[in-house]
């Protein structure tokens, strides 16, 4: 080693380290010259570009200061002046994106707009989809566009006298042409040629529009390319953070308005909010553990200002915890007590079923049997009763003179001709208002209040208090959400996802309620698991054919119940004429199905006792079961006549006297709330309906659609044909073409059908419901 | 003395010539049909019940191939003119009116993959193992003739699938590549790559006629434009797409017929949730076709059964399945909406009717009428437990049904598993994923 280090040769060691130094730079593939056109350019070819000290050595390639100056001396030193200036004040153009990110682009460009181009079709496609029946394959008529180019001028049998001179005259040159010069032209080439014309025109419009729309796209493109370079350059946080904070605004200021307008969404848009401060706090940022705060800790030592800074992120750390403990109370406490929107809508005080199922009981719902329900409803329907009776009392002997009215329309044992015109008048309140009823709160908060406080209290008042409590609630939350939003601390992580509007939204709006409802079917094809009961069934049928069918609807719920009471009233008017009537009603929108399935409830239990009613049905039936006949008939064994003393005849009448066995007790007697129907055969039961079967909304829909005869034997010829109309129709040995465009344009068809002319002609209802 | 009698005036009864029908006097007041609900109801079971009477769908078998039949081609505006490629790359001709092979010759070396006809029904177009299209006439060479191809072309690619354009003279084909032809040259027009090893089925959109979608091997459905020079999207669905067809009514609309047993129906604009699942196969689903009115589409499966299903609903209406019925390759839709064809692995092309117990031939007017009142009844009363009952019961082979026990006790375990640990895990940890979402990876932009 130290033999090599005595043997240092200067000059040596230099001219190693030049030949090490020029390793990289000898150039082994040679630049590639062109002399033919490639559309591809090989990979193979592109050559790294030579470093500076060997194109020192080797002749430089050709730029265009060259040319320029080569250009100012010669003959051309305009085109020189020319070429510097445009190099001087032209930009350099930026180097493209990188292969991935700039087809991403394209792909979302094009993706773009092959959506809108299928956007196109929503509303045929609605259309179709709602359409009563559909003919196949589908009807295509001529449309007859009247393009100025070709339209002929008008064929009139009267023309003008300058009409007539100018015709003639054009006759003569004609004449004179062919006659002169041999002018072959006929009418018919001329006409081709103009239409040739014309189609070349078009062409030409249709280039421009095409290049129009390239030229679009290639700019849309760059903008996007533009953006997506900007996006990730930008580090300034004050930038980001300005950014949110602007976001944020936003949100806010949208949600204001929609408290104004939609107090519903608001609140769901209000929990968006909370949610996406949740997810913040999720993310464990404000804590001092990032590295941010741990070299602003070092710092902190001596300047003030990072002091404050790492205050201020503590402070907003301990903030957000503070509140998501809050938060969860609130959480908490709205469990256990349905939210006031669900509690809008009820109505009646007693009847525990007619408020909707809160979350949890939804739960719960689908493991209870039916009559668990009943009892359950029917205790809870008493208990609400009682308490309501408890409290009337006691504010009977408090203050008599001026008795609740709220109660006393409440309150079913009331005389039917008062409880009329109240009824009406809350029935329009409600319809009216609906925050004004919160009848929900009564079963909850007013037996603690009553035994609590004051029995003073109305209800009015109680509802006032409550009402109170939720708005001051939800104030509670707006302030602590504005105060974030000045703080400027929150992330809009979720915002993105809220603001994605949906797709398909056009097609849903533009979505048309079919007029004519219809079970849809929509469950796996039932294999031989049900053999043993197909075969039980036949011999049911043959054993009692006249309790066959009654295809009346199975009752389930109180709700169904009621309406049933409705609905047989309804059977006696013609069935036909207001099945066409609630064919037309099905048109409403949901929330009047809700509104009046609760109206049709609470007529229901209007003017009766239904408890009374419940219990006199249950001993009715159980006399009929056990009195006992008697045979004898007036006149019967007295063939002597009168006088026959009286002795005789008692004997002879007990004789006749058909003793019954000895009663039998009745299934339900011990349930108090229960009523099973004994006379219902079970071999009809399996005939019925058990629950309201899909596209149904309300029971009450169902059962006009199912009421309403269809047979020729029930309704008029023309009635029979509109209604066992099929809902496709096809011809035989016809190609059914896909749809085409003309579809888009094409006006409605005329009808030449009698029935279809007739069903066009059936007055539609006004639409209730605007179209969202 | 004074007779009384009745007199009838014969202007009331008598018709007036003979072709009107006699008048029927009827009193429609409904408080003289105290029964008519249950009469409707005991039709609509009688019409029921009989419609499973005369549910023999098998229209006829088209015996003829060599091999498995593994493709498909509707003629565009004959009816009784199917075309069908075998294994063993011989394509056959069937007139169908007559249930005969009308022509044949050998296509291919290996497996024919795709056949299509142009838009007017002049010429056929095949694709084989072989790396060629070849392209043929549509009427059979004169007598004496020898089958020649109009046309042969060399691709530098692997071809699994053709489809046409409806409007234009263009076509598409996929394997390695997708690639867009023009009929009148011998390369490509462009082609369009997307990092993916296979593509094996390809479908041209017939209404909105530029775009088109393939399957490809890793799983995913690419959306491409025949406009652009990039694909625009593709979505990735757990399992491998073995076809897709589009809704010949709904542009948007498409479905794909996936080897998890299930098909999936997606709206283009919306592909990050298929819009429904369709379940009920117990195995790979190989084919769909739609009927030619977007209503309802058929899928064939390697469960040796077919499946007719509603687009709109998850679950079949109809299941079709003979004894001798292989593994089911290729299914397809006539375009009158009247009979549905499926090919499969033992060499058969069998022909059914769309309707299971719908009527052949002529159906005078009062017939006419007649189905309709059953057809009407059947919807009305669809609902109650035993129309229902009778209307949806199906023999199934024994081991479709125990396929089925087994997957919906698989479901069933796993269902439970998941409540399980939903129950003992922190709320919300575990959530709720509908079945919907359950299938789809990820879309790719």
């Amino acid at each position: 080693m130290s033999d090599d280090e005595e043997h240092y040769e200067p000059r040596a060691h230099k001219k190693l380290l030049q030949a090490i130094g020029s390793l990289g730079k000898v150039q082994h593939i040679q630049k590639s010259t062109r002399d033919e056109r490639q559309s591809r350019q090989d990979e193979f070819q592109l050559v790294k570009s030579v470093s500076s000290a060997e194109s020192e050595r080797a002749p430089r390639a050709v730029g265009l200061n060259d040319l320029v100056d080569i250009l100012r001396t010669s003959k051309h030193s305009q085109a020189g002046k020319k070429l510097k200036n445009v190099q001087g004040s032209k930009k350099v153009l930026k180097k493209p994106l990188e292969k991935p990110a700039a087809d991403r682009i394209k792909r979302t460009i094009g993706y773009e707009g092959v959506t809108k181009k299928l956007g196109r079709w929503d509303a045929v496609v609605a259309q179709q989809r709602s359409a009563e029946t559909q003919i196949f394959p589908l009807p295509s008529e001529t449309i007859y566009v009247n393009t100025s180019a070709s339209a002929r001028p008008l064929n009139t049998r009267i023309k003008s006298n300058l009409a007539r001179e100018l015709e003639a005259s054009n006759r003569k040159l004609r004449e004179l042409r062919k006659a002169q010069i041999g002018d072959t032209t006929d009418e018919k080439e001329v006409a081709k040629q103009e239409r040739i014309l014309h189609q070349k025109k078009l062409t030409r419009d249709e280039l421009f529009a095409h290049r129009k729309e390239l030229a679009y796209l290639k700019m849309r493109e760059s903008q996007k390319s533009a953006k997506a370079r900007m996006q990730n350059k930008i580090k300034s946080k004050k930038f980001h953070k300005l950014q949110k904070r602007q976001k944020m605004l936003e949100q806010m200021k949208e949600f204001e308005l929609l408290q104004k307008t939609n107090p519903e969404a608001a609140l769901e848009k209000l929990n968006a909010l909370e949610k996406s401060r949740v997810q913040e706090r999720a993310s464990l940022r404000h804590k001092n553990t990032g590295t941010w705060a741990k070299n602003l800790q070092v710092r902190a030592k001596y300047d003030k200002d990072v002091r404050k800074d790492l205050a201020e992120q503590l402070a907003v750390s301990r903030e957000l915890t503070q509140k998501k403990q809050e938060s969860d109370s609130e959480e908490e406490t709205s469990r256990k007590r349905p939210a006031p929107e669900e509690e809008e809508n009820d109505y009646d005080p007693f009847n525990p079923w007619t408020k909707r199922k809160t979350a949890e009981e939804a739960e719960k719902g689908k493991g209870e049997n039916e009559d668990s329900n009943w009892r359950q409803y029917w205790t809870k329907r008493n208990r609400n009763e009682k308490l309501l009776e408890e409290h009337r009392k006691e504010m009977e002997e408090e203050l008599q003179h001026d008795e609740d009215q709220a109660v006393g329309e409440e309150e079913t044992p009331e005389p039917s001709s008062k409880a009329k015109p109240a009824k009406k008048s809350v029935k329009k309140s409600k319809v009216k208002i609906e925050n004004g009823w919160q009848v929900e709160e009564i079963e909850r908060t007013e037996p603690e209040k009553l035994k609590g406080k004051s029995n003073t209290k109305s209800i009015d008042d109680i509802f006032e208090e409550h009402e109170d409590q939720v708005r001051a609630k939800l104030s509670e939350k707006m302030e602590t959400l504005k105060e974030r939003v000045n703080k400027l601390k929150a992330a809009p992580v979720k915002e993105k996802k809220a603001k994605k509007k949906d797709a398909l939204q056009n097609l849903k709006s533009l979505a048309l309620k079919k007029a004519n409802q219809q079970v849809e079917i929509d469950e796996p094809l039932n294999y031989e698991e049900n053999v043993d009961l197909q075969k039980k069934i036949p011999d049911q049928s043959e054993d009692n054919p006249e309790t066959k069918v009654t295809p009346a609807v199975d009752t389930i719920d109180p709700n169904k119940v009621t309406t049933l009471v409705v609905t047989q009233k309804k059977t006696i008017s013609g069935g036909i004429n207001d099945a066409l009537i609630d064919d037309e009603e099905a048109e409403y929108d949901e929330e009047d199905a809700a509104t009046e399935r609760q109206l049709t409830i609470s007529q229901a239990f209007e003017d009766d006792d239904i408890i009374a009613d419940f219990n006199r049905d249950k001993t009715k039936d159980s006399e009929l079961k056990n009195t006992e006949l008697q045979l004898a008939l007036p006149g019967w064994g007295s063939w002597a006549g009168a006088g026959i003393s009286q002795a005789v005849m008692e004997r002879r009448n007990k004789r006749l006297l058909l003793k019954l066995a000895a009663p039998e007790k009745r299934r339900d007697e011990n349930k108090d709330n229960l009523y099973l129907n004994e006379s219902a055969s079970k071999a009809a039961r399996e005939h019925m309906v058990s629950s309201l079967p899909f596209p149904f909304r309300s029971l009450a829909d169902y059962e006009a659609s199912i009421r309403a005869p269809i047979g020729r034997n029930f309704v008029p010829e023309t009635a029979f044909r509109m209604l066992t109309r099929p809902s496709v129709i096809t011809r035989k040995g016809q190609v059914i073409e896909p749809m085409t465009e003309s579809e888009l344009v094409k006006p409605d068809r005329r009808l030449r059908h009698i029935v279809d002319r007739r069903i066009k002609r059936i007055p539609k209802v006004p639409p209730k419901a605007k179209i969202a | 003395m004074k007779v009384k009698m009745i007199s009838r005036n014969p202007d009331n009864y008598v018709r007036e010539t003979k072709l009107q029908q006699h008048k029927m006097p009827r009193n429609y007041d409904p408080a003289l049909h105290p029964l008519e609900g249950p009469r409707e109801y005991v039709r609509a079971l009688n019409a029921t019940k009989l419609d499973r009477v005369f549910a023999k769908p098998f229209v006829c078998n088209l015996s003829g191939h060599r091999d498995g039949v593994s493709c498909f081609g509707k003629h565009p505006k004959q009816l009784s003119c199917l075309a069908t490629g075998a294994y063993d790359g011989e394509v056959r001709i069937w007139d169908l009116a007559n249930r005969a092979s009308s022509r044949n010759f050998v296509a291919h070396d290996g497996f024919v993959r795709g056949i299509t006809y142009t838009q007017d029904g002049g010429r056929i177009f095949t694709v084989g193992d072989d790396k060629t299209i070849k392209v043929w006439k549509a009427e059979a060479p004169e007598v004496g003739e020898d089958e020649v191809p109009v046309n042969t072309i060399l691709s530098k690619f692997g071809l699994h699938g053709i489809s046409h354009n409806r409007k234009e003279n263009k076509f598409a084909t996929c394997g390695e590549v997708c690639a867009i032809w023009d009929e009148k040259h011998n390369d490509p027009l462009k082609t369009l790559k997307w990092g993916v090893d296979t593509l094996h089925t390809i479908s041209y959109n017939p209404v909105e006629t530029s775009i088109l979608a393939c399957c490809a091997s890793d799983r995913s459905i690419i959306l491409y434009d025949q406009r652009e020079a990039q694909p625009l999207r593709k979505v990735v669905l757990t399992m491998k797409s073995n076809k897709l067809a589009w809704n010949p009514m709904e542009a948007f609309n498409f479905t794909v017929a996936n080897e998890d047993c299930n098909l999936y129906t997606f709206d283009t604009r919306k592909l990050q949730t298929p819009l429904k699942v369709h379940f009920d196969h117990v195995s790979a689903v190989t084919d769909v076709d739609y009927s030619p009115t977007g209503k309802e589409f058929i899928s064939g499966s390697y469960d040796k059964t077919i499946r007719l299903y509603n687009a709109h609903h998850s679950h079949s209406r109809d299941i079709y399945h003979t004894k001798r019925m292989q593994h089911v390759v290729c299914v397809a839709w006539s375009l009158d909406n009247r009979y549905v064809f499926s090919g499969s692995d033992e060499m058969n092309v069998r022909m059914w009717k769309a309707n299971a117990s719908e009527k052949l031939g002529v159906i005078r007017p009062r017939e006419r009428v007649n189905f309709n009142y059953q057809e009407a009844l059947k919807q009305k009363y669809a609902a109650h437990p035993q129309i229902k009952r009778i209307a949806r019961h199906r023999q199934v082979p024994r081991h479709v049904l125990n396929a089925q026990k087994k997957m919906r006790t698989v479901k069933e375990k796993e269902q439970v598993k998941e409540a399980n640990v939903r129950k003992h895990s922190k709320k919300g940890k575990v959530p709720f994923v509908s079945e919907k979402k359950k299938h789809v990876l990820k879309e790719e932009v």
